[in-house]
């Protein structure tokens, strides 16, 4: 929490949303309140969008914050979770693995929105402390969600013919987690080829086969898919957990249970953690002579500088969103340049998965473990605002570029880690699993893969790196808070957050409804939150109560009658007109539903999605936030 | 023998924007020694210590050779040796 942000207020109206954004009230509550913010309930401010907050900073204007369903393509009814997972490609990216378009189970795009509208009021009373004026910042929860697809949009979308991934023919199963013999569903990680060949020939799976599941396996994180041939999902089918863990410790592969949210929590270790948030603060002593550094353009962040070390989806995501928000962002390279600038699809150059994270920032290539290279850093920092990075635990003391280290040379630093499971500035928590940092360990430990799964009917989380891209979002976020509290209070901070603490604000609602902790009430599960065929297309409908549940069983004139009959009924009632014929007559009955996007390549054709793309060599996702 | 190598998008710079390079060669190590002899400096992006780069997939017909017998995997005629930089993230 922080302190110096208790003199800011969020002002909302909590207690009297609609269901519909129940989520998102909720979300944006709990985020307002760890963040030290005062939280207050004013009423309704639904005069435009869904709903607006008000954010106030101590000296400088309030920021009307703004969230909408699709921005100007706001009509009456309301607009849901699934909706917007269909209409964005979410669940079709989901799907993918799994073989069946379905909501995967997740406040996820009201998690991701209220994230980010919360990081557009704080940026803007920012921009406005340093000169700008600024009085409403806006977004829509299509925008966010759009942003949180845009390296599956670019993979999808590239105009040049570009290499191809190889899939194989082998018979495979849809993806893992893995289940024992016992019982036991699980994760395996390794980011090596060596541990993943020793342990399958362990398990008396040729090499060539262990090949075909590694090429498989690789191709989670690059398209949402999983094609493990048959034979290794059999092989590990015949061992106990217990032999499995065992044979995975000696080859050096880490694994890991889907574990239950029931396990996670009424963990005290996960009180904490929940109470605490997603992020850690950590304060230096405010500085005498901090200088104002003037915003250089309208962006809120115009005239600051970044640095960023980092790899992979997390990290960048966080850079890029500080880019968006007008921060001159500088990421540090290897010598030679980042090798995923060479993952497959490649367009000009550069691949289309990289580009859409870091097409804004400005590279050096600086060999960081040199010792002239850490000078070189260290130099950098010095006239910096910002130093983010992701490595592993511990290498910052290793290369001299902790945070005390670049504190001493820059006592205003926002020196911030986007880590995978660190959740205290004090060094490893000692309950924290000794396992790969990675999207799909961290699901399957924080009981996020195992919610997914009961709500898909599947035996584990999703495919689609949802705890990499929220984990960048609350980075980001959290950097804007610090930088915030440092214009008010002139003090930098360290700022740390986590895949974990991702996956604890994705599940917020959980422990609220167990422990009761806040005086909101959690969001009510929907009654009906389906994916239906048409004559042509897929619609997804999402009931969030008995009411509507009626109106939609009007809308078909369909009889009364029990729940299985009702779910026969509605399945081959939607099978007599196409997806866009229900949709009209389901917006005039007022039951929230939306076509489901099936191809990424038919995003930029919805009208109501063009003004957050880009058309070019790809399809680029562009800055959720506008300002005013 | 006689192999197709497919290169990739970020090599091309080094080919004359060949996509595709017929090549002879009994192992994998062969063809990219003669690679080398044509295009200078390939070798260099697919080789380090005498193993294929860390972060550089090669297939034998959609078998990686890492789990074959890496840079001397042996080739037959025909075919077809696809390079492709790191295809991981998250």
């Amino acid at each position: 929490m922080i302190k110096s942000l208790k003199d800011c207020t969020v002002s909302g109206p909590f207690k009297t949303l609609p269901s519909s954004a129940a989520a998102m009230g909720f979300s944006l509550s709990y985020q307002s309140d760890r963040l030290g913010l005062k939280v207050t309930d004013a009423g309704n401010h639904a005069d435009r969008g869904i709903f607006s907050f008000g954010f106030s900073a101590p000296q400088v204007r309030p920021i009307n914050c703004v969230i909408t369903g699709w921005g100007d393509c706001d009509q009456p009814g309301a607009i849901t979770e699934s909706m917007m997972q269909a209409a964005c490609g979410l669940m079709s990216v989901h799907g993918r693995s799994t073989g069946t378009i379905q909501p995967f189970g997740l406040p996820y795009v009201s998690t991701v929105t209220t994230a980010l509208a919360l990081q557009g009021g704080m940026a803007a009373a920012l921009g406005n402390l340093r000169g700008l004026s600024v009085s409403e910042s806006h977004i829509s929860m299509a925008a966010a969600a759009l942003l949180s697809t845009s390296q599956y949009i670019a993979d999808a979308t590239i105009t040049s013919l570009s290499e191809s991934l190889p899939f194989g023919d082998a018979d495979y199963s849809p993806a893992p987690p893995f289940v024992s013999a016992d019982g036991i569903v699980f994760e395996l990680e390794t980011l090596n080829p060596d541990p993943w060949l020793i342990f399958w020939m362990k398990l008396g799976i040729s090499r060539p086969l262990a090949g075909k599941g590694w090429t498989a396996f690789l191709l989670r994180y690059a398209k949402a898919i999983a094609p493990i041939p048959d034979e290794l999902v059999r092989a590990v089918s015949k061992l106990a957990y217990t032999d499995i863990s065992r044979l995975c410790a000696d080859a050096g592969m880490a694994i890991c249970r889907v574990r239950t949210l029931d396990e996670r929590v009424d963990n005290e270790h996960f009180k904490s953690n929940w109470l605490r948030g997603p992020w850690v603060f950590d304060y230096a002593a405010p500085q005498p002579d901090f200088p104002l550094i003037p915003a250089s353009d309208s962006l809120p962040l115009s005239g600051l500088t970044v640095i960023e070390s980092c790899r992979r989806i997390q990290g960048p995501l966080a850079g890029h969103l500080l880019a968006l928000l007008g921060a001159k962002v500088i990421r540090i390279e290897p010598p030679g340049g980042d090798t995923l600038r060479g993952m497959p699809p490649v367009s000009e150059g550069c691949s289309v998965r990289f580009d859409a994270l870091n097409r804004l920032k400005v590279i050096r290539e600086i060999d960081i473990k040199s010792p002239g290279g850490q000078e070189e850093i260290t130099e950098m920092v010095r006239h910096a605002d910002v130093f983010l990075h992701n490595w592993a635990p511990n290498k910052a003391l290793e290369l001299g570029l902790d945070h005390a280290d670049l504190h001493r040379v820059n006592p205003a630093l926002i020196y911030a880690y986007a880590s995978g499971w660190f959740m205290n500035n004090e060094g490893i928590s000692s309950q924290s699993p000794s396992l790969p940092g990675t999207d799909f360990m961290v699901q399957a430990y924080s009981g996020v893969a195992h919610k997914i799964s009961q709500a898909c009917g599947t035996r584990g989380g999703t495919l689609f790196t949802a705890l990499d891209v929220l984990g960048g979002i609350i980075a980001a976020q959290g950097i804007t808070a610090a930088l915030l509290n440092r214009q008010l209070s002139h003090a930098g901070a360290r700022v740390t957050s986590s895949l974990l603490g991702a996956a604890i604000l994705l599940c917020s609602d959980d422990f609220q409804s167990r422990h009761e902790f806040f005086d909101c009430v959690p969001p009510v599960q929907s009654v009906l939150n389906q994916v239906f065929e048409t004559e042509k297309g897929k619609i997804a409908i999402e009931c969030l109560d008995e009411d509507t549940l009626q109106r939609l069983i009007q809308a078909l004139d369909l009889p009364s009658g029990d729940e299985n009959e009702l779910s026969q009924r509605l399945d081959e009632s939607f099978l007599s007109r196409t997806a866009a014929e229900w949709r009209v007559i389901l917006q005039q009955a007022a039951v929230p539903a939306a076509i489901v996007m099936e191809d990424l390549n038919d995003l930029y054709g919805d009208p109501c999605l063009q003004p957050y793309l880009e058309t070019g060599s790809y399809t680029r996702v562009t800055s959720p936030w506008r300002f005013q | 023998m006689s192999v197709t190598v497919i290169v990739p998008t970020i090599l091309r710079s080094l080919t004359n924007q060949q996509k595709h390079i017929d090549m002879e060669g009994s192992q994998v190590s062969e063809v990219i020694d003669h690679m080398d002899q044509q295009y200078p400096g390939i070798k260099e992006k697919l080789v380090a210590n005498g193993d294929a780069h860390r972060f550089i997939n090669i297939y034998v017909n959609d078998n990686d050779i890492r789990f074959q017998d890496g840079l001397a995997t042996s080739l037959r005629d025909g075919d077809v040796l696809t390079i492709l930089p790191a295809v991981a993230g998250g």
